[in-house]
């Protein structure tokens, strides 16, 4: 808001004359410095609102300069004190308070005007850039496609010329037994050979054709009742699809949010925990709030309804598994078990979580022991050993997941 | 006869090429081998069956929010520090939303700082707040560019930010930024205020 107001103010003296402006103004780029660390949050020097009004132009807006320096040092006081504008100003951005900042000083506020002005004159080189960017970005693709175009080229070309080759051999081979056919020369055996035909329906019969058939028929019907035998209880590249459409790739890949920050529970408890509606609305109160998906989101919100996830990973009620014990104590990384969540657009289930899969790693894993105590002895005990695998401790005794 | 076998052979191809057609779809997580050891009877938090609906909640489903005016003390210590420094706090947070200025004047950090505790609140941080507020605070995180409104903490109206308003701010949020108190409980939340403290002081 005070930024807001700031901004407002700059804009006025600006009006009254571009020369005076100028000079009386500040240094632009001390104000670039300032505006950045101090106003940038809230306000953009354009014309776009973002969370307050943008600040160009700001002081054809604004009754004088003195009030832009009020309002800056503390805009509560001046919609306490009543002020008109300030008043309208701060019921127009949902009577959101704008930060006070005493430490500015007039001159501090003079630069960022400076810099406000000057930006909004350097504004279109800016967009001039961003164009020219996107079109730099577009080129990149058309290659890529370029080349997937070559190869379907090549691979028709190819087939044509194999039609073709069919074509002359299937030729010759007519005009070949037409000439053969005219001769009266010919043997009688090789006269046969001449007239024989391809009988399929008798080859169909044949005794080679039929076991053959058999054996492959029965090699792959076993091979097939094994492996769904074997998938039994196996849920390994399961991917529902979710009742909203997020996507880990977006939020945990692109974003970088922590995966902490929605599974709270991961470093401390058994469960990950499943996040409830209102750590979505942390950003998405602002973000993207008119998408479909979102609107999905609002309406759970509204009835107080919680959104039904839908489990992936589940494992049976007798194995005991604890997230806390292998990402906090054991200071495994989510990927290890569930795979590279931050380029899924789905999740899928990518580890087979059977009890192999669980003891294969015990077998495998060294104990992380560093700056925990707990272990001191035992990782004494074992120096002169061999590495101390989590299967050294107990980490494949039956009663450790079986209770 | 000779007719019969040929039948035979040609559904027992037939049964052959629809199973490998028929390939387990995503949305299937296939067949479970004995149920009844799979499901757990007691009520499990994030139990999710089919065939299982909690007949006491209102949406079947196991979790529930606490009963209002429940005080969480499993998950985090009472007593912090030594003998000079021993304190022993509840973190019970009476102090209402809209006090802020409560919070200001008399709240203190309960939780002696050590090298220990400020690694924790970097981690936590990083973590609970990065994404928005940035890894030095700048409020340029990946998320804070599009969220915007995200302050620096280093510039002049919070650079003197105190314990109260910082712990306040996180427990019910500010402005656009929404409550975390349900994602970071108080301890947690007063090491991330002592790591707060040391991005204040960045140029």
């Amino acid at each position: 808001m005070v930024l807001l107001l700031a901004a407002l103010t700059c804009s006025t003296v600006w009006a009254q004359g571009a020369a005076p402006a100028a000079s009386g103004g500040g240094d632009a780029a001390a104000g670039e410095a300032l505006f950045k660390n101090n106003c940038a949050a809230c306000h953009a020097a354009s014309d776009e609102v973002v969370v307050g009004p943008g600040l160009k132009g700001v002081m054809t807006r604004v009754p004088n300069k003195d009030w832009v320096y009020k309002w800056v040092k503390n805009s509560s006081a001046v919609i306490a004190s009543g002020d008109a504008y300030g008043n309208q100003i701060f019921n127009k951005y949902n009577k959101l308070q704008m930060q006070s900042f005493p430490d500015l000083q007039n001159a501090d506020i003079d630069n960022i005007l400076a810099y406000i002005e000057s930006a909004a004159t350097a504004a279109p080189t800016a967009d001039q850039a961003k164009a020219d960017g996107q079109g730099g970005a577009t080129a990149a693709p058309a290659e890529s496609g370029l080349s997937t175009q070559y190869f379907t080229i090549i691979l028709v070309a190819l087939l044509v010329v194999l039609a073709l080759v069919l074509l002359v051999l299937i030729m010759i081979i007519t005009l070949l037994t037409k000439f053969l056919s005219n001769r009266k020369d010919l043997s009688d055996d090789d006269r046969e050979l001449l007239e024989q035909r391809t009988d399929i329906g008798k080859l169909l019969q044949s005794a080679v054709v039929k076991g053959a058939v058999l054996i492959i028929a029965v090699l792959l019907l076993g091979k097939i009742g094994l492996d769904s035998v074997m998938r039994i209880g196996i849920a390994q590249g399961y991917a529902p699809k979710q009742p909203i459409a997020y996507s880990h790739k977006l939020h945990a890949g692109e974003y970088k949010i922590n995966c902490a920050y929605c599974h709270t529970s991961v470093y401390k408890g058994k469960n990950a925990s499943i996040p409830s509606a209102n750590i979505c609305m942390n950003c998405h109160s602002v973000i993207k709030n008119s998408s479909p998906e979102i609107k999905k989101l609002y309406t759970a919100i509204e009835n107080n309804q919680p959104i039904e996830w839908i489990r992936v990973h589940n494992l049976p009620d007798h194995a005991y598994f604890n997230h806390s014990q292998h990402t906090n104590v054991g200071g495994l990384a989510c990927q290890n078990c569930h795979g590279d969540i931050e380029k899924m657009e789905v999740v899928e289930q990518v580890a087979p979580l059977t009890m192999g899969w669980c003891i294969d790693c015990h077998r495998k894993t060294e104990v992380n022991t560093k700056g925990n105590a707990y272990y001191d002895k035992l990782v004494a005990i074992h120096a002169s050993k061999e590495p101390m695998k989590v299967a050294t401790i107990g980490g494949i005794e039956c009663s450790k997941c079986h209770y | 006869m000779n007719h019969l076998r040929k039948v035979t052979f040609l559904s027992l191809i037939a049964g052959a090429l629809l199973t490998v057609a028929c390939q387990r779809e995503h949305d299937d997580p296939g067949t479970e081998y004995a149920p009844n050891m799979y499901h757990a009877i007691s009520y499990e938090p994030f139990r999710q069956e089919a065939s299982f609906k909690n007949p006491y909640n209102k949406f079947g489903n196991n979790l529930w929010l606490p009963v209002p005016g429940t005080v969480a003390r499993r998950n985090y210590q009472t007593k912090f520090g030594k003998d000079s420094t021993f304190v022993e706090d509840l973190m019970i947070y009476n102090i209402p939303k809209d006090s802020i200025g409560i919070a200001e004047r008399t709240l203190k950090n309960p939780v002696p700082q050590t090298e220990q505790t400020l690694a924790d609140g970097k981690e936590l941080y990083t973590r609970y707040c990065q994404h928005c507020h940035g890894e030095t605070g700048k409020g340029d995180g990946t998320v804070g560019k599009v969220f915007k409104g995200v302050p620096n903490y280093s510039g002049s109206g919070y650079k003197d930010m105190n314990d109260g308003h910082i712990f306040h701010v996180i427990t019910y949020g500010k402005g656009r930024m929404w409550p975390h108190g349900s994602q970071v409980n108080p301890v947690e939340r007063w090491k991330i205020v002592q790591y707060v403290h040391e991005l204040q002081k960045q140029q």
